[in-house]
């Protein structure tokens, strides 16, 4: 297998063995390992010794570390360019993958799944969302393992790019346009059947667990809020049998 | 459910692996794991109707670095679980609220592998600095067998609470529809406040209240 696929493939398991000490370093040092199997023995030892050091980023970008390391390590740079350069990409990577995906493309993919849902059928919803956010998913992880294959030592220019720049300017407003649109749409269709009232009450609870994570105790939000008030629901629902 | 338990069972270990181990393909995502164990139990509006609600709740998740976030997608597959054969909104209070508790067990089994995993690393701290590769595979695939475990154990017990809550729910008629309606108000809460937090910038933030407005016109109009 072609190296620099058999590393696209790892990449896809690189948070498998996730740590609070390396994070995700283990993870890319079985990614890399393919790229490195052309240098020489003693260099390829050396080479391996700093892929196993602290690393970490996000999961679909991590293949541009990897792919760039890894050219700089073939290209017989010194030790120290290496892990300056390992060490250099660990913020930008994370920061332009957090921006990008999670705060763009998931919860814009989210957004729509959710009015497609609500409007068609929650089958329509689910293969609406996997299709729109894998192709933006497998595009991310395939270039970002070509530019850094391509630009080496100089992927910070990858980076810095025009494409990336206008992406990140765009994918946090379309997120919460679609989020925006899908709450009260997906919520109009859950409470379907249900009394003004009632649905005024929906309303109600939601603005109360807004006010809890935003204001009130921001600790106590989404999950743990949920938990109590279905508690409490089924309190008073005992209380008013 | 008895019938389909093994492919829930299989479903919910894959959707577990899915949830950072691997592929992050997002069949994890609630939407997805619950509308296909509905498929999977023959109610695929139940099961799509509770992954939707727990959907919202898992818009409240920034998954970034080393931060801990609760399994809904396994959540979601106990939750179809229990809802599938219900009537109508009757089975989504109760069905979303076991899906929320197999979601927290997730995170904290999650909490427990990754402190596995770290000990792995410390225990193998010099093989690893010395760069062996035999030890990177073996502690990287032993990660990966904990996650396996770990999707697996969640899964079972997601089940079983699903089987019981079924059975013997512990609630009355108006207990389970206030559940819903409360369940639904918690998540739309916690889907606007997830996202408020993830924009936070001014001109961002101006979106999602334009969203919103749209949104609320067509409930409003339409339905």
């Amino acid at each position: 297998m072609n190296p620099l696929t058999a590393t696209w493939l790892r990449t896809l398991l690189v948070q498998a063995s996730f740590n609070y000490d390396r994070m995700i370093s283990v993870g890319a040092a079985w990614a890399i390992q393919p790229l490195l199997r052309g240098l020489p023995e003693r260099r390829y030892r050396e080479a391996m010794r700093r892929a196993t050091q602290f690393f970490n980023a996000h999961p679909y970008l991590v293949g541009m570390a990897m792919s760039a390391v890894a050219r700089t390590e073939l290209a017989g740079e010194p030790g120290e360019t290496v892990r300056r350069l390992r060490h250099a990409l660990i913020s930008p990577l994370g920061s332009v993958g957090d921006r990008l995906i999670w705060a763009g493309v998931m919860p814009a993919a989210v957004g729509i799944g959710l009015v497609v849902a609500a409007l068609v059928s929650p089958v329509a919803g689910a293969v609406t969302f996997l299709v729109l956010y894998n192709v933006a998913h497998f595009t991310m992880r395939t270039w970002a393992l070509r530019a850094g294959w391509h630009k080496g030592r100089q992927v910070a220019q990858a980076l810095t790019g025009r494409g990336l720049k206008q992406g990140m300017r765009v994918a946090g407003p379309i997120g919460a346009l679609a989020v925006g649109l899908a709450i009260p749409v997906a919520g109009g269709w859950l409470a379907r059947g249900f009394s003004l009232h009632a649905k005024l009450g929906v309303a109600m609870v939601g603005l109360l667990a807004v006010a809890f994570a935003q204001w009130i105790l921001p600790s106590f939000r989404g999950l743990r809020f949920g938990i109590v008030a279905a508690l409490v629901a089924l309190v008073i629902g005992w209380a008013f049998r | 459910m008895t019938e389909q338990f093994g492919l829930l069972l299989l479903w919910g270990t894959i959707v577990g692996l899915d949830l950072a181990s691997v592929g992050q393909i997002m069949i994890a995502r609630p939407l997805v794991a619950g509308t296909v164990a509905g498929l999977i139990l023959g109610d695929p509006l139940a099961g799509g109707t509770v992954g939707m609600v727990l959907e919202l709740f898992a818009l409240d998740v920034l998954p970034v670095g080393a931060a801990q976030y609760p399994d809904y997608g396994i959540g979601a597959v106990a939750a179809a679980a229990t809802a599938a054969g219900s009537p109508g909104a009757l089975g989504i209070g109760v069905a979303v609220s076991t899906g929320l508790i197999v979601a927290y067990v997730g995170e904290l089994a999650i909490r427990v592998m990754r402190q596995a995993n770290t000990t792995d690393v410390r225990l193998h701290g010099e093989e690893l600095d010395a760069g062996r590769l035999r030890t990177v595979r073996s502690v990287h695939y032993r990660g990966l067998l904990r996650d396996l475990v770990r999707s697996l154990v969640v899964t079972l017990l997601g089940l079983g609470l699903a089987v019981v809550t079924y059975r013997w729910a512990p609630t009355t008629l108006s207990g389970a529809l206030l559940m819903t309606l409360v369940l639904i108000g918690a998540g739309i809460g916690a889907a606007s406040a997830g996202i408020i937090r993830v924009v936070e910038r001014g001109a961002v933030i101006r979106w999602f209240g334009l969203g919103l407005v749209v949104g609320v016109l067509y409930v409003v109009v339409v339905q």
